[in-house]
């Protein structure tokens, strides 16, 4: 018998001292087809003319009842197929994920300026943009709320009547006795602070294509991050059993979570078009469509209390958490629970209370973004770290070192750290090798020379929980088959969403597993004809989803190496497969990798497996607000140096510094260009973005004119090779942890602390444009 | 992408007398140069014109020419001939920046300096170097020729004096004496950006003394604006810091910021006047 079992696989391939593929920049298999044009992406599947084309009529009412909707002269248009509202779903026209508060398209009610109502589909473009004109929706108009604040006062006005009150839902933390806590801090630090929604602003926008087949079944090429996530949406919708439906993702022009959200209600909506008439359906979101209708980075005011002793040390902290939800909770819930649990930094606090509030207003809702709910968190903690540095008279970094948690401590949630927790190497490594110091010390010389312009240097440090909040299930699976040429499929639901992760990692770590040589590997992705892999969200891609493909990797491997020692006569423990070549360490006897694959099939070795593995967690238990949080944890720390000119307010950041203690690094370069990339969208969050809302709660700036995000001479900075501390994780494949979402965590807080240096005023309210940066200074 | 425009009759004549025909016989109609406003702004139904007639055949517009007095700029010239043009580079620096700092290099391709005047945008970026190089427009019509004074030319956003028959064909440029000059374009990001502001600086100094001064800005009007009160200010008065700073802030008489997505209209007074101040000590080469 070979080994079979996932724990054991993976600690023998956690333990590995040498690497053949992992850990090395090996370059994506879709680099080339991407640079060339020749990659294939929705919108490239759309066949005009033969296929419906299907458009949206939206909201123009941010609270309203809908008493009619008349389309009978749209239907009149010659290439008017249908129009299709919420009284044509056939299933249940329910898709909120995680309380049932939202519909497909809206009935009854409208709650957001933006919101879907019906579905046009139209043999040609042209019919279906005249069909939108044409349709005549009779509104009753409720009053409106903006504001959260005002939301959770009112009982009066009610979002979502069924709930009873304009709080969706609440969290807490309770650890500790924090008047304790309060009453030995020396120094206790107060502030409010603002973080504002963001446009993931992808450059492909939503869209899907349905195609009903033969067998009955509905073929869907899909944007979305989860393909079975996809295919239960749609299933709920049209009353149709999962196995009808098949998703397919071709590559995906950008997600960063917006995908996730509304990828699998794009799907719906083509599906029920396709279902309802038989035909092909395409659905494509226009840019304003897409500003307008999909979820944004969350809203939030934090309130934020902490308390140090005489010694730096941290006592207590008390935390208010504020998210605008928008119309509907969407991933709200969840997104409010890693606030939560995050809440204190990755700090060691021996007292907290916390309570976070997700509430409703009329506005789009909010949604998934790289970071869920944890970069604004962090954006409050460090900010406090900063001025309680301050206001101590001691270096932010060396306050931050007497903090940070190290093996064997508990979370806020009361959780031990027992091992992976590499944040404090990391920042002390971090921080002598950018020489923070001496850094510092130039910059106010600097600053003491300069009149117009000011620098500061700031760090942020953060945390983020790899897999899904609390004790939610989550798990890994992938299936390997070897072709009888010893050509190697993977099959996963992880999907190519730029990051490279089935492109890349999947090939190397399958190469080491199996000893094949790196380019016969192909790995289908994104698809539901892989086992259910979990969402490509939450910086899991490699960190969960490649745990599947490695325990299935190393099943087969495990049969190899047994067939290969029978073959040359020596235990299986003596074999090496390197690249292709199989020999006995011993003997130096050797077949090649052909041969050994051609006995498998001729001996009955079974050479497919699939490599199911179920994340160990604990419970999180909601009434006394402590509990298991997360698996395991991933840090990251970003140090940046800004320029500001005073006159005009302009911020630039001149440099950063990264660094990361994820676990195993699987490839560098790709890392590096999750660190990058995330570093650009977090300038552009800080110093740019903003969405704009009218007095309907519309988004004024629905339009990449007006929706300012950087170019490439907006983020001309240098950014150091990253710092890397591998604290790798036991479950994680070859102790790799999660790293997409990481340099974007901490951007706010570390741009925000420069700035706060350089002009010796703290900032509470993003973002920084020269316009807030001046009224900061007074000059405005 | 897929967007519809309203529905037209599309006009695509071969010479410059046919198009003055076109246009003196057609109602409700537009020049199509670039396209790059217009065929937004159709999209966004500003206009839905029922005739399009497309210049892009007349190839005796697009031109920079050099003669002793002045500088001539065909009104379809695209504006990257105009930034790869040494003319406008050694002659014209203000226009150069402006255009320089204009749009990217595809738009730059179609977008024609006829088209960014015509449109009469308040932000357009043109305007201000050649609001300072007091140029003169060139319009046509099957009645004959006149010329307008670019300082007459916009009337507010989005209207001009051109009447409803005449089409813009050349822009005239006196060409300038030996000057001091800056420019600055603040957007909302470094590139590829709108104007909250921009300002071109012109100076000619003499002995030290601002013998003229001439300063336009654009997004801070409903029309690009000249900066009349600091430039009357200044004139003939000593180069020094102290003036140049109280010079800087009577810009607020010449202005009427408004407040929108873009920015707040105590910003753009504020950028006004810090822009005056950075480009004047720029243009007559003092530190600030
Ligand atoms: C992505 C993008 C970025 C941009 N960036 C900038 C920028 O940085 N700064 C800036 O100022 N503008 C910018 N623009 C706007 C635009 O590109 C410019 O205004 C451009 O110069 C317009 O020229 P066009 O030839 O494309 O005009 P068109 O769109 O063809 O025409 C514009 C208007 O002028 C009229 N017209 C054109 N030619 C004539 C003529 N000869 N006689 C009479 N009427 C005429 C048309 O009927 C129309 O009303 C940008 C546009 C885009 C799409």
């Amino acid at each position: 018998m070979s080994i079979e079992d996932p724990y054991e696989l993976l600690s023998k391939w956690f333990e590995a001292k040498e690497y053949l593929v992992v850990g090395k920049s090996v370059t994506r298999s879709d680099s080339i087809e991407k640079a060339i044009g020749k990659a294939r992406f929705l919108e490239d599947y759309y066949e005009p003319g033969r296929m419906l084309f299907v458009k949206q009529l939206l909201s123009t009412e941010p609270h309203a009842i809908i008493e009619s909707i008349d389309y009978s002269d749209a239907l009149k248009l010659t290439n008017i197929v249908g129009v299709f509202t919420a009284k044509n779903i056939p299933g249940i026209n329910n898709v909120g994920y995680a309380l049932p508060d939202q519909p497909l398209l809206a009935e009854g009610k409208v709650r957001y300026h933006g919101e879907p109502i019906a579905l046009i589909a139209s043999w040609d473009i042209d019919d279906a943009f005249k069909a939108l004109e044409m349709i005549r929706v009779k509104y009753k108009r409720l009053t409106p709320i903006y504001d959260p604040l005002e939301a959770m006062e009112r009982k009066d006005i009610l979002i979502h009547d069924e709930q009873g009150s304009n709080i969706a839902f609440t969290t807490k933390v309770r650890k500790g006795d924090i008047e304790r806590g309060f009453s030995e801090s020396s120094t206790i630090v107060k502030n409010t602070y603002k973080t504002h929604h963001q446009e993931h602003a992808y450059l492909e926008t939503e869209a899907a294509l349905a195609i009903p087949d033969i067998q009955g079944r509905i073929n869907i090429i899909s944007c979305a991050q989860y393909p079975h996530l996809a295919q239960r949406i749609v299933s709920k919708v049209l009353g149709i059993p999962a196995s009808n439906i098949r998703i397919i993702t071709p590559y995906i022009g950008g997600a960063f979570g917006g995908k996730d959200d509304e990828g699998p209600l794009v799907a719906a909506k083509a599906a029920l078009v396709a279902y309802l008439t038989g035909k092909p359906a395409f659905l494509i979101y226009s840019r304003e469509e897409s500003i307008r209708i999909h979820p944004k980075r969350e809203a939030t005011i934090i309130e934020y209390t902490s308390g140090v002793d005489d010694n730096g040390y941290l006592k207590a902290i008390k935390v208010k958490i504020i998210h605008d939800t928008g119309a509907y909770t969407n991933r709200g819930p969840y997104i409010l629970w890693r606030a939560t649990m995050h809440s204190s930094g990755p700090y060691y606090v021996p007292n907290a209370w916390v309570d976070g509030y997700c509430v409703y207003t009329n506005k789009v809702p909010q949604g998934s973004f790289r970071g869920f709910g944890n970069p604004s968190i962090q954006f409050a903690v460090e900010s406090q770290m900063d001025e309680l540095a301050k206001k101590l008279g001691i270096d932010p970094i060396e306050l931050r070192l007497k903090n940070l948690l190290r093996p064997g401590m508990d979370t806020i949630t009361g959780q031990k750290l027992d091992h992976s927790v590499g944040v404090a190497d990391l920042v002390d490594k971090l921080a002598r090798k950018m020489e923070w110091s001496k850094v510092r010390r130039e910059l106010e010389d600097w600053n003491k020379r300069s009149n117009r312009y000011k620098r500061g240097l700031g760090i942020g440090v953060a945390w983020h929980g790899i897999s899904t909040s609390r004790g939610v299930p989550d798990w890994s699976n992938a299936y390997i088959k070897i072709e009888r040429d010893g050509s190697v499929n993977v099959y996963t639901g992880i999907v190519e969403i730029g990051q490279g992760t089935p492109t890349t990692s999947y090939r190397q770590i399958v190469a080491e597993a199996l000893g094949a040589p790196l380019e016969y590997i192909n790995v289908v992705f994104g698809t539901t004809d892989a086992p259910d892999t979990g969402a490509t969200h939450a910086s899991r891609g490699t960190s969960i989803g490649a745990i599947g493909v490695l325990v299935a990797a190393a099943k087969i491997r495990e049969r190899l190496n047994r067939l290969a020692s029978d073959i040359l006569k020596t235990n299986p423990e003596n074999i090496v497969i390197r690249n292709g070549r199989v020999f006995d360490k011993i003997s130096n006897r050797e077949i090649r990798w052909e041969e050994l694959i051609q006995e498998a099939y001729n001996r009955g070795v079974e050479v497919s497996a699939t490599g199911y593995f179920y994340l160990p967690k604990g419970k999180f238990d909601d009434k006394i607000g402590q509990g298991f949080a997360y698996p395991a944890y991933s840090f990251v720390a970003v140090a940046v140096l800004v320029e500001i000119d005073t006159w005009t307010g302009k911020v630039r950041v001149l440099k950063a510094w990264p660094g990361l203690a994820a676990g195993k690094i699987i490839n560098p370069t790709q890392v590096e260009g999750q660190i990058e990339g995330a570093i650009a969208q977090g300038i552009g969050y800080v110093l740019y973005e903003k969405l704009e809302f009218g007095s309907k709660g519309e988004i004024l700036n629905a339009d990449l004119t007006d929706y300012v995000i950087p170019t490439i001479q907006d983020v001309t900075l240098d950014v150091e090779k990253p710092v890397y501390v591998e604290d790798k994780y036991k479950y994680g494949p070859f102790g790799a942890k999660g790293v997409g979402e990481m340099a974007f965590i901490p951007l706010p807080a570390a741009i925000a602390n420069a700035v706060s240096h350089a002009l010796n005023k703290r900032v509470t309210t993003l973002p920084l444009t020269p316009e807030n940066v001046l009224k900061l200074i007074g000059g405005l | 992408m897929f967007y519809v425009l309203p529905r037209f009759n599309y006009y695509r004549p071969n010479s410059l007398d046919e198009v003055l025909k076109l246009i003196n016989e057609l109602e409700n109609y537009k020049i199509l140069a670039g396209g790059t406003d217009l065929l937004i702004d159709m999209r966004i139904k500003r206009y839905t014109p029922r005739n399009i007639v497309d210049i892009n055949r007349i190839n005796e517009l697009q031109y920079i020419r050099e003669d002793n007095e002045y500088i001539r700029i065909g009104s379809l010239t695209r504006l990257q001939d105009i930034i790869e043009s040494n003319i406008i580079r050694e002659k014209l620096p203000l226009l150069y920046n402006a255009v320089y700092n204009m749009a990217s290099w595809q738009i730059r391709n179609r977008a024609t300096i006829g088209g960014n005047l015509c449109n009469a945008s308040p932000a357009a970026d043109t305007a201000p170097p050649l609001m300072v190089y007091n140029a003169k427009l060139v319009v046509s019509s099957i009645n004959g020729s006149r010329e307008i004074s670019i300082l007459d030319f916009f009337k507010g956003p989005r209207e001009t004096d051109l009447r409803n028959n005449e089409l813009l064909v050349e822009i005239k440029i006196p060409k300038p004496h030996i000057h001091g000059y800056s420019y600055r374009k603040i957007g909302r990001r470094n590139a590829f950006t709108l104007s909250i502001v921009a300002i071109a600086t012109y100076v000619e100094i003499e002995n030290n003394i601002f013998r003229d001064v001439r300063i336009a800005l654009n997004s801070v009007a409903p029309k690009p604006v000249r900066a009349w009160s600091v430039e009357e200010y200044l004139k003939n008065k000593r180069i020094d810091r102290e003036e140049i700073y109280k010079a800087s802030e009577l810009v607020v008489k010449d202005i009427s910021p408004i407040s929108d997505v873009r920015a707040s209209a105590d910003y753009r007074r504020k950028l006004s006047i810090i822009l005056i101040r950075e480009t004047l000590f720029e243009a007559s080469k003092i530190t600030g």
